[in-house]
């Protein structure tokens, strides 16, 4: 089975770009435009991986890293964020953080291991 | 035992009583001012011992006594005048020439028969009074330049001479209506002791009364107080000080001087200029200031260089001084002037340590309230750097990031299948996030400038009608059609280029925020002196608690969708720079789903400026 991945950013132009370096390698990749749209996508269906943006309008990467907490779905969570604080991605138990603009062979490296396990 | 008689004895007792006081005090303290009140009031009580002997009988009405009386009378004026040139300056020939008619009265009186023609005696009667007017006139002038105390003080001694002269007056009446004698000497007998204790109280105010004088001024000034360290500078408050300091004691001059740690010197500020007094030198303010205890100089060769340098100081003899302290540490020393020593009292030197203590609590509060202000500000300063910074950053991450991610996708790509052909899609989204980089690189740049004030810079002859004529017709769609409204004609001198880059941002903003479609209104006008532009749109609106922070840096409406509406916040922020950098205004009227109209108010310029100072 194709192991699906949800990308989470405010960005369209982020957004677009991490989705097609995912596509090419094979994996199966659905996008949200915010918070809001994330957690809808989870509900149809469980992704492996989630992409996450931390600054976002309406609902941001806390708010969306909390309310999985809430509803008791954990799914290995990948923070892409642009802030000098790297701290950002274990306050809400992140398996890993990415710093942006990151490197298209860590993105790759980071989803890989992860999706292995 | 007549009512006259009555009066005339407790005259006598009076002038006897004030006498053995002032004498007590000048031999306690010898000072040339006590021992000229005790000559004063030891004139008139030779004469009342003399009247006593020759009432008695041990005198003869026309012997030795008689002329000793005499002579006494003769030397009140020339007495009263020593008086007045110990606590104001009296002029050398003044003094001179009373000396020398006092000698040919007394020679007069003495050497010339008793029946001398009477018109020596009205020689002599209006040397007398002629000196009592030169020393009301002396006395009534000093104590309209006076203040606080001493200014009470000079009004007694003015009232004194009155008297004085209305005793004189009122015995000669006697001379010309003698039916009335005994109602005249009554009058003359009152008039002499009101003359008496005036000059008492004028010359040597018991230490209760010249309290009671001080404590207007002294109230006045503490009820200030609390309000000094507000004031906007240094110099304001050394200024209200030492007002305060000259008002409370009573004298025309008080000067602060600051202690300059680094340089060791007092640094004493007048009429704009400085003048530093090493505190080496052998002079009291120095004494005052070393030894850190009040001072009080009677006769001061104060130093050359002060009084060189504040020259109405120059009638100033006596001086206190007083060191400004706050625990521990030094701040300056605080110095009272005045042209007499007597103008001082014993008590003064508590009064000036007092006032000198107070101005140390007033100007160490300033100092606490500088430093406080400078560390806030710096934290405030680096505060908004930082935060501008990471802001800053951020947001040009955002685009860079799929640059980097992008480019390497594409080469991934043309390493897989170098026949592929060009990724369009790809390269397009690169055009797009380096133009949206270089605009945010711009805006920065732009904002950066704002916080230097070097926004505007060439002014030029501008039509502003032409202007927005032109940024219509590039911006305008058949979706967001543009009106233009106002005068056909705005002629002024402003920076061209940002006036248009304010435009620019006003009318894109306008079309941005109009999702729906929606004319978009723009008008410019001379309005009262200046002159008024507004753009205005039917978007969605700002709602009423995102306006005031609308122009803050990287601020962006609660109501704004970032994919819907990209953008970083600089650009109302940098309008705002355009404006007021300009001398203007930029306002917003709003209302949530009706729209928006930003006004701008720009003075009008219709002659060419050299250069802008913000």
């Amino acid at each position: 089975m194709t192991p699906d991945i949800l990308v989470i950013d405010d960005d369209p132009a982020i957004l677009m770009t991490v989705a097609d370096i995912l596509r090419d390698e094979g994996y199966a990749v659905r996008t949200a435009a915010g918070g809001m749209e994330g957690l809808a996508a989870i509900d149809d269906h469980r992704p492996a991986l989630i992409l996450l943006d931390m600054r976002m309008p309406v609902l941001d990467g806390w708010g969306v890293a909390r309310a999985l907490r809430d509803r008791g779905v954990t799914v290995p969570l990948v923070v892409m964020t642009a802030a000098q604080d790297m701290r950002w991605g274990q306050e809400i138990g992140a398996a890993h953080t990415l710093a942006k603009p990151f490197d298209l062979l860590d993105l790759l490296t980071v989803v890989e291991q992860i999706v292995a396990r | 035992m007549s009512a006259d008689q009555l009066l005339t004895y407790l005259s006598w007792l009076m002038f006897t009583i004030i006498f053995v006081v002032v004498t007590v005090q000048a031999i306690r303290r010898p000072s040339r001012a006590h021992l000229d009140i005790a000559l004063l009031f030891a004139a008139p009580v030779l004469i009342i011992a003399i009247a006593i002997g020759t009432l008695l009988g041990v005198f003869s009405s026309t012997g030795v006594a008689a002329y000793l009386a005499s002579s006494a009378l003769l030397s009140l004026p020339y007495l009263l005048v020593r008086l007045v040139d110990d606590i104001i300056v009296a002029a050398l020939w003044v003094r001179r020439s009373i000396e020398v008619l006092l000698v040919i009265a007394l020679i007069c009186l003495w050497v010339l028969p008793v029946e001398r023609p009477a018109w020596i005696n009205i020689l002599l009667e209006l040397y007398v009074i002629a000196v009592l007017i030169y020393v009301i006139f002396a006395s009534v002038k000093a104590t309209l330049k006076a203040r606080g105390v001493t200014h009470r003080r000079l009004a007694a001694m003015s009232l004194g001479s009155l008297f004085l002269v209305m005793n004189i007056a009122v015995g000669s009446l006697g001379l010309w209506l003698p039916e009335q004698i005994a109602l005249w000497r009554a009058m003359a007998e009152l008039l002499g002791l009101a003359a008496g204790v005036s000059y008492l109280v004028g010359f040597a105010p018991p230490r209760w009364l010249r309290r009671a004088w001080q404590e207007p001024e002294l109230r006045a000034f503490l009820g200030r107080a609390a309000t000094l360290p507000r004031l906007p500078t240094t110099n304001a408050i050394v200024q209200a000080l030492q007002q305060g300091a000259a008002d409370s004691i009573g004298i025309e001059n008080a000067r602060i001087g600051l202690w300059d740690e680094a340089n060791q010197v007092l640094l004493f500020e007048q009429a704009g200029q400085q003048a530093a007094l090493s505190i080496d030198e052998d002079i009291p303010t120095a004494h005052a200031f070393r030894m850190q205890k009040p001072i009080f100089s009677p006769n001061t060769h104060y130093s050359e260089q002060i009084r060189a340098r504040s020259a109405h100081f120059n009638s100033a003899s006596a001086l206190l001084a007083a060191p400004i302290t706050a625990g521990t540490r030094r701040l300056g020393v605080l110095i009272a002037y005045a042209p007499r020593a007597p103008i001082f009292a014993d008590d003064d030197l508590a009064l000036i340590q007092l006032l000198a203590d107070q101005a140390a609590v007033i100007l160490e509060s300033r100092v606490l309230i500088d430093q406080a202000a400078r560390v806030h500000g710096r934290e405030e300063a680096a505060r908004l750097k930082e935060d501008f910074l990471s802001a800053a950053a951020h947001d040009l991450k955002t685009p860079l990031t799929t640059l980097v991610a992008r480019a390497q996708l594409m080469e991934r790509r043309a390493q897989r299948d170098p026949t592929a052909p060009a990724d369009q899609a790809s390269i397009q989204v690169l055009i797009t996030e380096a133009q949206r980089l270089k605009r945010l690189v711009l805006d920065l740049l732009d904002a950066t400038r704002v916080e230097q004030g070097q926004l505007v810079s060439r002014r030029e002859k501008v039509d502003l009608v032409v202007l927005v004529h032109d940024i219509c017709a590039r911006l305008a769609t058949p979706r967001h059609p543009c009106t233009i409204d106002g005068e056909t004609e705005v002629v002024g001198y402003y920076d061209q280029q940002r006036i248009a880059q304010l435009l620019d941002n006003l009318v894109e903003n306008a079309i941005k925020y109009s999702p729906d479609g929606g004319p978009i209104r723009i008008s410019v006008r001379h309005e009262d002196s200046g002159i008024n532009m507004s753009v205005t749109d039917h978007g969605i609106g700002i709602p009423a608690d995102d306006i005031p922070h609308l122009f803050t840096r990287f601020h962006r409406g609660t109501n704004v969708d970032d994919r819907r509406f990209p953008g970083m916040g600089l650009g109302l922020f940098i309008c705002k720079g355009i404006v007021e950098q300009h001398g203007g205004q930029i306002m917003i009227h709003s209302q949530p789903g009706q729209g928006s109209t930003f006004q701008v108010s720009l003075p009008f310029v219709p002659n060419e400026v050299v250069t802008y100072d913000s």
